[in-house]
């Protein structure tokens, strides 16, 4: 029975994946974005890694120019910068922190000025004016020459180089010559004043619109309470500082927030709405410092670090920042994005109700595997999110079919044509029943064989078999519906059993028949470490990497137990990075294989990648694809009962075996006859006609049919230049052609093509 | 108003129908995909209207526009 298409694109439901406060909560999870260490703790918030990074790529000018944007006097600040930063730089633990005043002091030096920014703003109609000196009010000057207000400066100094020579005597005369030079463009006027009085601001304040006076002039004007947050003084109506020694960093950090309020109060806003975040901060971002060695800070051989020193110094830096997830993730690595950001994304494509749904394949190019839920400090959880949007898309009708019809046609085939269900001949209900997957039926039905015997005859109480899917498909496809009736014709078939304990084979079948009502469930590993191994069982004889499968993620005891059995059989097994729990998924999970087999094969190339070995696996779809991969990779069932699944089988061949193993079992165990597999005619295949038939997921059961189609119609036409002839039929949603020749009672098939869409006459 | 065609193959003769001895045309056809129409030119049995898709269409444009639509 085919399952339903959606019936159009036309249709419109609306439904939240999340709600805003779920979304919200689960964003807040992902630090990728928050500020590096050294970034919170600057109250400037100077970007520390992007500017470490452009230095040690040689990039001086990038470096000033970030650096250019926390300050207008950047070798003054460099000069005198307290680097609270030094304290919070994660290098400090093993080593020595990185030297960010004088990489500030190298970018200042080496940068230079790129682009015009501000070569076109026009100048501002409103003015300001400066009373006093010092630092504070240096750096003041130089924020508001920024903003373009046209700016006098009352004070005891007739020009700039004077002016920040005497509020910065820390800086040599070079850093204030620079400084000064880029004041010059400005629209600044110094007035020189022998002494600053209390009269002369009165007569001269009225003047100017934004009015700013050193901390020391306030205290001659007669002090006044200062909000330090908008560092303004409402009883003078002036800007200013509290303090005037507090530091270099304070005084620009001050300056800025200054800045801010003068520019707000000359638009007439207040001064103290949306302001944004200001000033340090803790940061919640992880850094994993496993494996990074200290190392000392270089040294300036002449007081001030050459291009060189500084290049190698900011070459120390690790460039904090939290990428747990992705590293494992080749799905994560496919997309180039943090959870946080696909998030948002994935639930703005769920949201939106008409256009182009960009997200779509993402979302269902995820293996739902959780590894980044394990890896991440925070537990974030891509399975969900993905799992969700799945669903509310299959629930809004915006879920298409292409993606995972084939998934649930095999999920469908397993649970009907290759179904089986019996108790131990001998017995009406069981004390066990083995559930060995579906994929192991269609990967090693040799070893299923031999397991179910093992189990039956060294278990009492009635060891029934059950030959099916345990409804991941559908689960993993979004479908409830399909995953309802699953659960379902399990239950019932269980019920008939007698409610047998369940041993499953595959530790994903475990996880969900383990979600069901009163299912009591183990794995066929548990039995075998209980009894004991059966005779022959016999591990590798060259050392093996385990993989584990993402099944039994969160499962240690089920980890631990396939290890005891590998070595109990005598494997000797290396330990990989991602290896137990944060193991990665090799591509069948999630059914990124049928929806997206690139991302899949990525995934797979990952796995396979932690070791040159070959890899003992768990599960049977680790074991089919990372062979595919060209990797030797062995079930520990082959290995218990020393059968070999040999290579890979086509999508053919896995359906096949599974119907084979059904008959032979019905054949030898319970002496039921079966009706014959054979469709009465020959079909062989071009080798490059079964190529494009696996790449393409065509069945050779679907020739099958295309072919008794064409013998029953007689419907077909030929192509006159090469003879071939070429049939088609629609199967369910699909229509299936084939181009072949004919060959005595057969056919040679030569290739083999499908589309969704439906083609009619008009 | 002249038809609008979004795809157009001329058989040039090239093909047979088997089931009436007859060459295919160039002839009338719709493809339908959820819902959506598009009215192309293919080759088409002048008798009892089978319309040939050939390999090529089916894996380029109208794979292409399909992943489109399964998108919408």
């Amino acid at each position: 029975m085919a399952i339903e298409e959606r019936a159009s694109t036309h249709v419109y439901h609306q439904k939240r994946m999340l709600s805003k406060e779920e979304l919200d909560e689960l964003e807040a999870r992902c630090v990728h974005d928050e500020p590096p260490y050294c970034s919170a703790a600057c109250p400037l918030r100077l970007d520390g890694r992007a500017m470490t990074a452009a230095l040690a790529g040689g990039d001086f000018d990038g470096a000033l120019a970030l650096y250019g944007k926390i300050t207008p006097l950047p070798h003054i600040l460099a000069s005198g910068c307290e680097a609270p930063c030094r304290d919070k730089c994660r290098l400090g633990e093993p080593g020595e922190s990185i030297n960010m005043p004088a990489l500030e002091r190298a970018a200042a030096c080496f940068g230079n000025k790129t682009g015009g920014a501000g070569m076109l703003r026009l100048k501002k109609k409103k003015t300001a004016a400066v009373f006093g000196s010092g630092i504070f009010a240096a750096f003041y000057i130089g924020e508001i020459a920024r903003k373009v207000y046209p700016l006098t400066v009352y004070s005891g100094f007739e020009n700039a180089e004077d002016f920040l020579a005497a509020a910065a005597p820390f800086a040599d005369g070079e850093c204030i010559r620079r400084d000064a030079e880029s004041l010059a463009d400005a629209d600044v006027t110094f007035r020189r004043t022998e002494r600053m009085t209390p009269e002369l601001f009165t007569a001269e304040r009225g003047k100017h619109d934004i009015v700013c006076v050193s901390p020391d002039f306030l205290k001659e004007l007669g002090g006044g309470e200062v909000n330090e947050a908008l560092m303004l003084c409402e009883e003078l109506g002036v800007i200013t500082a509290p303090e005037a020694r507090r530091g270099v960093l304070d005084a620009a950090f001050g300056a800025r927030k200054a800045a801010l309020t003068s520019d707000r109060l000359a638009q007439g806003l207040s001064p103290d709405n949306t302001r944004g975040e200001e000033g340090s901060a803790e940061t919640r971002l992880y850094t994993d410092m496993t494996g990074v060695e200290g190392s000392k800070a270089v040294t300036a051989a002449d007081g001030l670090y050459t291009k060189e020193e500084a290049v190698r110094e900011a070459g120390r830096c690790i460039q904090c920042r939290c990428e747990e997830c992705i590293k494992g993730c080749a799905y994560l690595q496919h997309y180039g994005k943090y959870p946080k950001k696909l998030t948002r994304e994935i639930y703005n494509n769920v949201n939106i109700i008409m256009g182009d749904h960009m997200m779509n394949k993402p979302i269902n190019a995820c293996a739902l595997c959780s590894q980044c839920s394990v890896v991440c400090p925070n537990g974030y959880d891509m399975a969900d999110i993905c799992l969700r949007a799945r669903r509310t898309m299959v629930d809004t009708d915006k879920m298409p079919l292409a993606p995972h019809e084939f998934a649930l046609n095999d999920m469908e085939f397993s649970n009907t044509e290759a179904f089986l269900c019996r108790p131990q001949p001998g017995f009406e209900k069981c004390r066990y029943v083995f559930f060995p997957g579906c994929q192991a039926a269609a990967i090693a039905p040799e070893t299923v064989e031999r397991a179910y015997s093992d189990l039956a005859s060294r278990l009492s109480g009635g060891v029934a078999l059950l030959l099916g899917c345990c409804g991941a498909i559908a689960q993993w496809s979004g479908r409830e519906s399909i995953y309802n009736d699953t659960v379902k014709l399990l239950d019932d078939s269980l019920v008939r059993l007698g409610n047998p304990e369940i041993i499953a084979g595959c530790p994903t079948c475990a996880k969900m028949l383990s979600g069901q009502e009163n299912a009591r469930v183990t794995g066929i590993w548990d039995v075998l470490d209980d009894i004991g191994l059966p005779a022959g069982a016999r591990g590798l004889d060259v050392p093996a990497a385990m993989h584990d499968s993402c099944g039994a993620r969160g499962d240690g005891h089920t980890q631990s137990v396939i290890r005891r059995l590998a070595e109990k059989m005598g494997c000797k097994l290396i330990e990989t990075e991602y290896s137990w729990d944060s193991s990665p998924c090799c591509g069948y999970g999630g059914l990124v294989q049928y929806a997206n087999p690139q991302v899949a094969r990525e995934m797979a190339q990952t796995c396979v990648s932690r070791a040159q070995t070959p890899y003992i696996t768990y599960c049977m779809a680790c074991r089919d694809r990372l062979a595919r991969e060209g990797r030797e990779s062995r079930h520990i069932l082959e290995l218990a009962y020393g059968a070999d699944a040999g290579s890979p089988p086509d999508i053919s061949e896995k359906r096949y075996n599974r119907l084979s193993l059904k008959k032979r079992l019905l054949n030898n165990i319970w002496r039921e006859t079966t009706p014959d597999m054979d469709c009465g005619f020959d079909i062989s295949y071009l080798p490059e006609a079964k190529a494009a038939m696996d790449e393409r997921m065509i069945l050779e059961s679907d020739v099958t049919s295309v072919l008794e189609y064409v013998r029953e119609t007689g419907e077909a036409v030929q192509d006159c230049d090469t003879g071939l002839v070429i049939a088609r039929r629609r199967l369910g949603n699909v229509t299936f052609w084939v181009k072949y020749e004919e060959r005595g009672n057969g056919y040679l098939v030569h290739s083999a093509y499908s589309h969704r869409m439906n083609v009619q006459t008009r | 108003m002249a038809d609008k065609n979004y795809y157009t193959i001329d058989p040039e003769g090239k093909l047979k129908c088997l089931k009436c001895g007859v060459p295919l045309v160039k002839g009338k056809a719709k493809f339908m995909y959820l819902d959506n129409g598009f009215p192309v030119e293919l080759p088409v049995c002048p008798v009892c209207g089978f319309v040939y898709v050939p390999e090529e269409l089916a894996l380029g444009k109208v794979l292409s526009v399909e992943k489109a639509l399964e998108d919408k």
